[in-house]
């Protein structure tokens, strides 16, 4: 036994005991634990298997730097790899399990690493395993992938639940030590909304691990009193088990907080991890300071630990990390470390000093070895001793822990994450944050403050600058006297000489000092180089204990100040954030909104079958019984649509509004037709092109009134156009009098098509709608039988009688029932959008499948719409010009197999027969096909040069990239049924 | 011949009976709703009783009466405005309303819309367009701690229910007006 | 993963609300203009550095077609203005 549970102290409530799963065993701690105290009050000093070498690893840190007590904690479909012990909260039932080891974590297959370490040196993958180049990806990678690592992702569904939440305030407070809380304290009294955050699920930051008095209290104490303020004010909103990893532009700061990530099972009314954006207008970076391990040989022995950790596991856990202690320090913190301690009973076994002399407070009969250096760690599993070397004399000591300090390092890793750079000070041994500008203020040791007096001090200080720039006048609250503060000073100890062990930089990745200099050799010395070429600061700590470490080393190896190397690039996110967090609610089915129609109710109901089309869910057929595939459905509705009559949802297309005294002309400008003359009461295919000159995007135009016109879009294009239209009137043409309203919603409209449609409409509608009322391309307002108002266009995509009925949404339903009554005598047969495309093809009608962004009005046969005589339009001007009038370009043209049982396919290319497949011979490609029930046969509109001149030829369609045979078809005009357009005026 | 308008909501909240608690979602069952078109101000329209004018952007507002028929709040709305150069569209149809209060509200509303809805800075009186649940949206403070949400109709299931989802850590109950 | 944009009219908003067309330096040539100047207008874009003047539409909020002022390298907005204003007074 060495690492044990104090009877009494520290903030855990040993009246509530918990029990958790470690690897198996049965274990206990107490309510306020983490994993880490817990295991550690459990004397359970190894936890892992490190990276690359397999080497044994316990616990350094008590906080989120940790990196080698990375466990898989839940089970099943909730087990979360790579969690970190030491911030992990201790719940009754909790799992853990170590990662990186087979078959045990004490005897581990992988550990022969360690023994072919002098092999495995930084860049050796890169080196090694470079041929054959085929295994690579089939030998080498899955194998190193299987022996390096971490834990492993469950392949099942997350089960929980994720939200994600806006938070505004005036005053951003990260960290709630000595610094923030102060700061919220004294913005909260001036009446700013205050949002105060740490990562911790106890707020108080260090004061919680720290035996000093602060206003006669206890440092918890004081802590509670604050808090209890705070929480009063309800300006004030108080976020622990929030970790701010993200500083984003406008001072908008990216939060997850842990919500119920510290239960067994979580409620399924919360979530249990919520992804916040704070926009804050000022913000107060009071992360505090992270303490630097020291680099000697055999530093990643379980059992060597952080002295500042090892004083929280004391102070706040009540447990001691070791019963036999040895510290190696370069400054206070190791001694504060060792008086601790041996006030709780803990022997010292020696304080290790690297420097020359100490004027450290020392417990009693105490030995100290100053200006010396740990060379190695002694034991396999755990430490059993060092080996300590002075002048060149070495000397072993026993000892069950050994804490190290290397000085203190300013968290600042937010202050630089929208591009500034840290700055070396001499003066404080570490790297700081420069100005980053009056929205984003640093507080306490963040700050590079060290005592606690002066971070409470700084911490009101920075939040009486942040309130003078927010015009809020406030004042600082009398600041307590504190008693039992240490001086941290320390003088750096980059690295240890005469190292007869692996002393590691960065232990979650395995890069060790030899790392460096290898590095630095091989020509990689540019820190960014450096920390490619060996991973250091890569793993999933991002380097929070090494980084400072590495640059001291890689500083020394040139004889250079650490200012001259500089840091790697700070990003966020600050800790690892879930992919679950990221995502929110925004999952599977819920990853993008979804949009009703008004008749999907009555769709649903006489069977269709859906099919996603952008947010929308069109039907697609409608399936009777007996049929056995959609084919079959399909060839059944256009036949039953051609001789009687059809009902089809068209309500998905955009449907815009344009009003104003400059309608018309605006209009006229933005299609290539003319739009100027269109009577009222009349509707015009139109056709809108891109400035380009490709046509962008095709729909109807209706008159209401002189200034008042509907037009339509397609469904795929209704937000862009809308986008376009409003850029065109706004951006380009301000001066025109015309405006804009979406109507895509209010009106449900449907396409009643067929010969029999009239005598199905007559029925319902109160209007005259004879030929001679109501003609081809009529447009305007009726009303229902019943006085229903309603919108009737007379237009036709499939080449038959037909007319777009739109009623208010919320009758579409309704009304489409009773148009399936009314058409029940005629046959009358619900059809969706597959059907809809097979007749538009057999007419020759386009869609973006035609409409793909490279085709110009007369490529698609629609030459006429082009109308020159205009003084400007959209696409005008560049439609002269070379390249667009070339005689060979590709113009659309049908396509019909010459052995009418082959089948076309969209996609396939063109090739004159005999020609070989290439680029050079290609003559175009075939845009749709369906079959068509009315000719009994597969056909297809195509692009092909110069088309509209090769009706008859037999022409190749290849589309053996996809296994299909090549057929041989005819071309042909693209329009296949009714040329003469005598259906559409019956 | 009598048609039957039919919410798009019906199915989802069609039944009666539900429960009220403190957090609670009303959707309004046949609220009259119109889009306002005019170069300026629509000063004609503050005399208005019972109708709430709801900004959109510049030249462009939401009108909303929980008392008017559809048609006929367009209709007087035209008229009012009749010679201004103004034009109106009954969009009754086109938007589904829902009326959310309760003490949470703001907690459950920081969960679908970015704005900041703090009291001094989004006021009662105040609307605007926004983004809610990732859909365009006309937000207004109807109360200190009730809000007015129109949503285009084809996206209001789906927002719906992710309001209702936001709400489910307070036990947000949800029911149409008449209900 | 946030920036926040002052729309002149809805006040400050996510950048979600919008969508952006790309440099709003171009002005639209007369119809009778050269080809070359044609050409630029619509093919040819600087790849500035720095201060720029963008279109963004806020789609989900007022619908308007929005100058932004902006730094692509810091990401500071230094002004927007509605397009409509912008484009009249680049006329004037």
């Amino acid at each position: 036994m060495s690492a044990f549970r104090l009877s009494h102290g520290g903030l855990v409530d040993r009246s509530r005991g918990i029990g958790f799963r470690f690897d198996g065993d049965d274990l206990r701690g107490y309510e306020g634990d983490t994993l880490a105290s817990a295991l550690l009050a459990s004397d359970r000093l190894l936890v892992g298997r490190s990276f690359k070498y397999h080497r044994p690893r316990g616990i350094v840190t008590a906080g989120s730097a940790e990196p080698n007590a990375l466990l898989t904690i839940g089970t099943g479909a909730r087990s979360e790899a790579n969690t970190r012990a030491t911030v992990q909260e201790l719940y009754d039932g909790l799992v853990a399990k170590s990662q990186n080891r087979w078959p045990s974590l004490k005897h581990d297959f992988g550990a022969i690493n360690g023994l072919l370490s002098p092999f495995l040196g930084a860049g050796f993958y890169y080196k090694t395993f470079m041929w054959p180049a085929a295994f690579w990806e089939k030998v080498y990678e899955p194998m190193i992938r299987r022996a390096a690592g971490l834990g492993r992702a469950v392949m099942e569904a997350d089960p929980d639940r994720y939200e994600k939440a806006w938070a505004h305030c005036d005053l951003l407070v990260i960290g709630a030590g000595p610094a923030g809380l102060m700061a919220a304290l004294t913005a909260a009294r001036a009446g700013a909304r205050v949002i105060l955050a740490d990562e911790g699920f106890r707020l108080g930051g260090s004061l919680l691990s720290e035996r000093v008095s602060i206003g006669n209290a206890a440092a918890a104490d004081f802590v509670r009193d604050v808090l209890q303020e705070l929480a009063s004010l309800d300006t004030v909103t108080l976020m622990p088990r929030t970790t701010v990893f993200g500083w984003y532009d406008d001072n908008v700061f990216g939060a997850v907080e842990k919500v119920q990530k510290h239960l067994a099972s979580p409620s399924p009314d919360l979530p249990v991890e919520r992804l916040w954006r704070i926009a804050a207008k000022a913000a107060i970076l009071a992360s505090g300071a992270e303490e630097r391990p020291l680099v000697f040989g055999g530093n990643d022995r379980p059992g060597v630990m952080m002295a500042s950790a090892a004083r929280t596991y004391l102070n706040r856990f009540g447990v001691g990390a070791g019963r036999k202690v040895a510290v190696f320090t370069n400054g206070g913190s190791g001694y504060q470390a060792a008086r601790d301690l041996a006030s709780q009973g803990a022997e010292i076994a020696a304080i290790i000093d690297g420097r020359a002399s100490a004027g450290e407070a020392m417990p009693a009969g105490t030995r100290m070895i100053v200006n010396a250096g740990v060379t190695k760690t002694l034991g396999r599993h755990r430490i059993e001793g060092l080996v300590v070397e002075r002048s060149g004399h070495e000397e072993t000591i026993d000892c069950d822990a050994l804490l190290m300090s290397g000085g203190w390092s300013p968290v600042i890793h937010l202050a630089c994450q929208r591009g500034a750079k840290p700055v070396w000070s001499e003066e404080l041994q570490a790297f700081v944050a420069p100005d980053v500008g009056p929205r984003l203020w640093l507080a306490g040791s963040a700050a590079g403050l060290s005592g606690i007096g002066d971070c409470l001090r700084d911490g009101s200080a920075k939040a009486l600058d942040c309130l003078a720039a927010l015009g809020k006048p406030g004042s600082a609250p009398e600041m307590p006297e504190v008693e039992g503060e240490y001086d941290a000073g320390f003088a750096p100890l980059w690295y240890v000489p005469g190292a007869r062990d692996k002393a590691f930089v960065d232990f979650q990745n395995d890069v060790h000092v030899r790392d460096l200099s290898l590095a630095q050799r091989e020509g990689f010395g540019h820190i960014e180089h450096t920390k490619r070429y060996t991973t250091l600061g890569m793993a999933t700590d991002q380097g929070k204990l090494g980084n400072v470490n590495t640059v001291g080393i890689v500083a020394g190896m040139r004889g250079v100040s650490p200012a001259e190397i500089g840091t790697t690039t700070f990003r966020p996110f600050y800790t690892p954030v879930s992919f679950g967090a990221m995502a929110g609610t925004a999952r599977a089915e819920r990853a993008r909104p979804t949009r009703t129609s008004p008749l999907h109710g009555w769709a649903k109901k006489n069977g269709a079958q859906f099919v996603d089309a952008g947010l929308w869910f069109r039907s697609a057929w409608f399936p009777q019984s007996g049929e056995k595939g959609w084919r079959q459905s399909v060839d059944r509705e256009v036949l039953a649509v051609r001789a009687n009559v059809g009902l089809c949802d068209v309500s998905t297309l955009g449907k815009i509004e344009v009003f104003g005294r400059d309608a018309a002309e605006f209009l006229n400008r933005v299609y290539s037709n003319a739009m100027l003359k269109l009577p009222v009461g009349r509707a015009r295919y139109g056709l809108m092109l891109r400035e380009d000159g490709m046509v962008y995007d095709d729909g109807t135009v209706s008159r209401f009134a002189e200034d008042h016109f509907l037009i339509t879009t397609t469904t795929a294009y209704a937000t862009e156009a809308m986008a376009h239209l409003e850029f065109c009137a706004q951006a380009l043409w301000p001066n025109l009098d015309v405006r804009f309203v979406s109507v895509s919603d209010q009106w449900a409209q449907m396409s009643l098509v067929g010969p029999k449609a009239r005598l199905v409409l007559e029925k319902i509608v109160e209007d005259d709608v004879s030929n001679a009322a109501f003609p081809f391309l009529a447009a305007r307002a009726v009303t229902l039988k019943g006085g229903l108002k309603a919108r009737l266009f007379r237009i036709s995509f499939s080449g038959e009688l037909a007319y777009e009925l739109a009623v208010p949404a919320n009758y579409g339903e309704a009304v489409a029932d009773v148009l399936m009554e009314a058409g029940r005598p005629h046959d009358i047969c619900p059809y969706g959008v597959e059907a809809l495309n097979v007749m538009r093809i057999e007419k020759g009608h386009v869609t973006h499948a035609e409409i793909d962004g490279r085709t110009t009005p007369d490529d698609l046969g629609l030459g006429k719409m082009f109308a020159a005589s205009k003084p400007d339009f959209i696409g005008k001007r560049l439609s002269s010009r070379f390249g667009l009038t070339a005689a060979d370009r590709l113009q659309l043209v049908g396509l019909r197999p010459v052995d009418k049982a082959k089948e076309l396919t969209a996609g396939a290319h063109l090739l004159k027969e005999g020609a070989k497949p290439s680029m050079a011979n290609d003559q175009g490609h075939v845009t749709s096909v369906c079959f068509s029930p009315v000719l009994g046969r597969s056909i297809g509109l195509a692009l092909l040069k110069s088309g509209r001149e090769r009706y008859g030829e037999k022409i190749v369609v290849w589309d053996k990239l996809r296994g299909h045979d090549e057929i041989v078809a005819e071309v042909c005009s693209p329009v296949f049924v009714d040329p003469e357009n005598s259906k559409l005026h019956q | 011949m009598s048609f039957m308008p039919r919410h798009i909501l019906e199915e989802r909240i069609g039944d009666f009976g539900r429960p009220v608690h403190a957090d609670h979602l009303t959707v309004l069952r046949r609220p009259a709703i119109a889009s306002v078109l005019a170069g300026g101000p629509v000063e004609a329209l503050s005399g208005m009783a019972e109708v709430s004018l709801r900004p959109v952007g510049p030249g462009q507002w939401l009108a909303v009466s929980q008392s008017l028929p559809g048609s006929l709040l367009a209709e007087s709305l035209a008229a009012a405005l009749a010679g201004l150069g103004a034009h109106v569209v009954d969009q009754s149809d086109g938007f589904v309303l829902m009326h959310i209060a309760g003490p949470n509200v703001r907690r459950i509303l920081a969960k679908c819309i970015a704005v900041d809805l703090h009291g001094d800075v989004f006021a009662i009186g105040q609307a605007a367009a926004m983004m809610c649940c990732h859909v365009a949206a006309n937000v207004a403070r109807v109360g200190a701690d009730a809000f007015e949400i129109a949503v285009p109709r084809s996206y209001a299931d789906d927002v719906f229910e992710e309001i209702v989802e936001m709400g489910r850590e307070f036990s947000l109950t949800s029911a149409f007006d008449d209900a | 993963m946030a920036s926040l944009i002052p729309c002149p009219h809805c006040g400050l908003r996510p950048k979600e609300e919008f969508s952006i067309r790309g440099d709003a330096s171009p002005v639209r040539p007369a119809p009778t203009a050269s080809d070359e100047s044609w050409h630029r207008y619509v093919h040819i874009r600087d790849n500035p550095k720095g201060r720029i003047v963008e279109h963004w539409h806020h789609a989900l909020g007022c619908r308007r077609w929005l100058v932004v002022e902006r730094d692509n390298l810091s990401h500071e907005v230094f002004g927007v203005t509605d397009a409509a204003d912008w484009a009249k007074r680049k006329e004037a």
